[in-house]
């Protein structure tokens, strides 16, 4: 029996289905990520687990116990907000103790936690400082002091780090993950950026339109899309419908399926390479574009477009209308079912 | 090239002829406050300049008891009607942010009514409806507290609800929620401390309303429950040296609270 | 995974997480919102359903139908309260509205000192209305006036014949309290008015005229008429300052919807129940007027 189990659980928004029996469960310990684009459903389901949303149907299951008509403020569930929601009115030290205070935690008691959740955040020195004072990273990290000083028994993190720039964003992916490892805490974490799911991950659920389209490990995940849909939207898999596959290889698959490649696993030279298990296929560069450290071709096959990545090496490049070889390992064409 | 320059040119122009413009707007609006100002100093104004300075003007009117048992009883409608109104919408706007959002509209568009009524409609409607029927209702005072929560219910209504928007309030009770906190709890101990400044600004202004309304205090009560406005409509014709100072009186309280209040939403301003 | 790590930690004892488990109650916070529906039945929605019952019962037959408002459209005085209302409303909201938009125009241009210092002015006097200005205008243009006399002594008719108990002293009066209102409520719309626009328009070579006719009054189109709509329904309810003026003794809607009720002969409040109907639907139409307009220039563009 899991920690966090989710029995059938269906949500509407008037003939709307947001949720469309949602079944699975979360071991104890674990960091879940559910992935998804917007609008799929994600933050719905953690809406509902911590009770700030009634599920129409199903039931869900917390330690043991059917939280499904608790409300919100009994769970015992810690949350992180997309939007900065810090109390204005209150410091940081104020702040993290809320909860503490909720709970009738005695007053010395407080102040050792807090001052212990303030150095796991690393705000030390920052506790009297008001939030209208602190950067978002900073507001970030005392709300998730806020949500994990009162040792709840999960914690749900809904897209926490959307709205943070970029660099800061990766530092906080780690001392998140880092933070919760270190206190076991159970997590949820929602979001629709696949870089951060696969780098906080222990398990990602893949969201689509209301169910579950796939579930795994961050590299099962990635390496064994499952859908047409799992492919789109991890990693940036080249899709070839069953004609165009039999255009360029001869080989045949069933019509209702597609072939999925990831771009970093196809090969390009400008000579024809002679290898076993690969299709080789003859094509002409029409572009390319580097992305940090990785250099990205779009080669014309026949009627297809492929996109090649490489490591970027400046020492050698393929110019715009070059004729050149692409190796497609046979091992790494993954055939899936095509999207209804 | 030329033409940009000419451009600049005629914009500075037009900047000398706006100062005209409005130095002529600003006397316009100055001028009949002036006046009144300059009226009340003096004996008498029978030729092109006034004669006589004096204060005895607003020696009889802080002598005069009846100038402030008519203030109390402003006073009286204004903070009473004005909590009253408060107490209401702080009530009903917790349901709103925290149990249903679907009142919002409904709340929305009975708060904005009276905005469109002004007093006259208001007036009317109520005494034509308890006048005389004998209940708790026909009782003036109550007639007169009702009418006067329901005058500035869009004023105080919006102020409180641009406060609840500007902190985001449901964000901040769902966030208490998962805290351990109920949501009613919430809504006290963390909402309000936050709107506090904008429901002042608002019933600061609703005050000024009440302060300078004439309409209800004079349908409503008339005589019975002189406030000042109607205090002076009745000194008009009997002293206009009198009704001079009671002009400016009003004029310095309404001010002095329209000042507080610009002065409070620069600070908020300056603050986000 | 790492639960040995910290065993005991998460550890709530399943025991008192049952009992801890409260119902919902719903239908409780809703108790929150009631005493506002009271409130709000008693005194704005019941007194106005009472003044729509008063105006379709008849006062002679005293049955049902539109004989009060029949009576209303063909009495000479009511006819004449009516159209003396929706002019004068309409004088004065227009001339605001002029005043206004040249007044936040150079206003929007000047420096922030004199900014302030106009601003302050038009917050002030926004507040001097009803029976205190009706006063100081007596004083100062009453028959006895300081610029009256001052009109009998150097001879300008216009002052010293100026009569100040009819329409000509009400359509000052009422074009003085509309300035400062139309004025704080133009000066926003303005600064919606990009610098940039006019230098694009300078380098597209528009004349002055046609940045201004073409750009600016179009863009500001919602603002100006949104304004207007509320100047219009702000002279349409207007009491104080009238009455403090000629007491009842003019025809302005307002004035005689008031005295059918506080008569000084006898109550009427038939006629005054459909006087203020008719009232109330001049004043929905400018409301749903203004409406449109703001809800157009929300939706339509940024600005304004």
């Amino acid at each position: 029996m899991a920690y966090i189990e989710f029995h059938d659980v269906v949500k509407r928004f008037g003939d709307n289905t947001v949720l469309d029996h949602i079944n699975f469960g979360i071991e104890k310990g674990d960091l879940v990520t559910l992935l998804g684009p917007s609008g799929c459903g994600k933050s719905t389901l953690l809406r509902c687990l911590s009770g700030l949303e009634q599920v129409s149907e199903g039931k869900i299951i917390l330690d043991g116990v059917d939280v499904t008509n608790v409300p919100a403020s009994k769970r015992n569930i810690g949350m992180v907000f997309q939007q900065y929601s810090l109390f204005p009115n209150m410091n940081v030290a104020q702040n993290i103790a809320f909860g503490l205070k909720m709970q009738k935690v005695p007053a010395d008691q407080i102040d050792e936690k807090v001052a212990r959740a303030v150095e796991m955040v690393e705000l030390k020195g920052k506790e009297k400082t008001y939030p209208a004072n602190l950067s978002g990273g900073q507001q970030q990290r005392v709300a998730l002091a806020r949500s994990i000083v009162t040792e709840p028994k999960v914690l749900l993190l809904d897209e926490p780090l959307s709205a943070i720039d970029a660099k800061l964003r990766r530092a906080l992916q780690s001392r998140i993950r880092e933070i919760q490892q270190e206190l076991g805490l159970t997590s949820i974490f929602v979001t629709h950026d696949q870089d951060e799911a696969m780098v906080m991950s222990d398990v990602i659920q893949l969201f689509h339109a209301g169910r579950i389209e796939q579930a795994g490990s961050p590299v099962d995940v990635y390496t064994k899309p499952v859908s047409e849909f799992a492919a789109s939207f991890i990693g940036s898999y080249n899709q070839l419908t069953a004609a165009e596959f039999a255009d360029l290889t001869g080989e045949r698959v069933a019509a209702d399926q597609v072939v999925a490649v990831r771009p970093e696993t196809i090969g390009i030279s400008v000579e024809e390479p002679e290898a076993d298990d690969v299709y080789v296929l003859k094509g002409m560069v029409a572009g390319s574009m580097p992305r940090g450290n990785v250099l990205r071709y779009t080669v014309r096959v026949g009627a297809s477009t492929l996109r090649v990545d490489v490591l970027f090496r400046s020492f050698h490049m393929f110019g715009t209308g070059e004729t050149v070889y692409l190796s497609l390992p046979k091992h790494d064409c993954l055939i899936i079912p095509a999207a209804a | 090239m030329s033409k940009v320059a000419a451009v600049q040119a005629g914009g500075k122009k037009t900047s000398l002829a706006g100062k005209i413009f409005l130095a002529v707007v600003a006397i316009y609006l100055l001028v009949p406050f002036v006046t009144t100002f300059i009226y009340s100093l003096f004996v008498e104004w029978t030729d092109i300049l006034p004669s006589g300075f004096t204060l005895r003007n607003y020696i009889e009117l802080f002598s005069n008891m009846t100038f402030w048992s008519s203030i109390g009883r402003t006073l009286v409608l204004c903070i009473v009607s004005v909590l009253i109104t408060i107490v209401l919408i702080l009530m009903a706007m917790y349901v709103v942010v925290a149990v249903n959002r679907k009142f919002a509209g409904a709340m929305q568009f009975l708060c904005m009514i009276p905005y469109a009524l002004q007093g006259v409609i208001l007036s009317i409607g109520i005494i034509s409806l308890y006048t005389g029927t004998g209940t708790i209702l026909s009782n003036r005072m109550f007639m007169l507290f009702g009418a006067y929560a329901i005058l500035v219910l869009p004023y105080i209504y919006q102020g409180i609800r641009n406060a609840l928007n500007s902190i985001d309030a449901e964000m901040l009770i769902q966030a208490a929620e998962m805290l351990g906190c109920g949501r009613f709890r919430a809504y006290v101990q963390v909402v309000l401390p936050n709107i506090f400044s904008g429901i002042l600004v608002s019933s600061l202004l609703a005050e000024s309303i009440i302060f300078g309304d004439f309409v209800l205090a004079n349908n409503i009560a008339g005589t019975n429950y002189q406030n000042i406005q109607v205090f002076l409509q009745a000194n008009m014709d009997v002293s206009s040296g009198l009704s001079s100072a009671i002009v400016v009186v009003i004029f310095v309280v309404v001010a002095l609270v329209t000042g507080i209040v610009l002065k409070l939403q620069g600070a908020s301003q300056k603050r986000a | 995974m790492q639960q040995t790590a910290v065993a005991g930690r998460q550890e709530v004892s399943r025991a008192e997480a049952t009992t801890k488990v409260a119902k919902r109650r719903p239908w409780l916070g809703y108790l929150a919102i009631v005493p506002f529906f009271v409130v709000v039945a008693l005194f704005e929605i019941m007194p106005l359903l009472q003044l729509a019952l008063n105006s379709v019962i008849g006062r002679e037959s005293g049955s049902l139908g539109l004989e009060n408002f029949i009576r209303v459209f063909t009495t000479p005085l009511y006819q004449q309260s009516i159209w003396n209302s929706v002019w004068i409303s309409l004088l004065s909201a227009v001339v605001g509205i002029i005043v206004a938009f040249l007044a936040a125009r150079f206003c929007s241009e000047a420096s922030p000192r004199v900014q302030n210092a106009f601003t302050m002015v038009l917050n002030m006097m926004s507040n001097f209305s009803g029976v205190p200005l009706a006063f100081a205008f007596m004083i100062l243009m009453g028959n006895s006036g300081v610029l009256t006399l001052i009109g009998q002594n150097f001879g300008i008719p216009f002052l010293a014949d100026f009569n100040l108990y009819g329409s000509e002293g009400l359509v000052l009066m009422y074009i003085y309290f509309q300035i400062p209102l139309a004025t704080l409520l133009m000066i926003p719309a303005f600064a919606g008015i990009r610098k940039e626009w006019r230098e694009a328009a300078t380098i597209l070579k528009a004349t002055t005229f046609d940045y201004w006719f073409r750009i600016v009054i179009p863009n500001l189109m919602p603002s100006i008429l949104g304004t207007l709509s509320v100047l219009f329904s702000n002279a349409l309810a207007a009491y104080a300052t009238a009455y403090a003026l000629v007491m009842n003794n003019y025809a302005l809607l307002a004035l005689q919807i008031t005295s059918r009720f506080k008569g000084d002969v006898q109550t009427d409040a038939a006629t005054g129940g459909a006087l203020a109907m008719v009232l109330i639907a001049l004043m929905v139409i400018c409301t749903l007027v203004n409406n449109y307009f703001t809800r157009r220039a929300a939706k339509g563009r940024e600005l304004v």
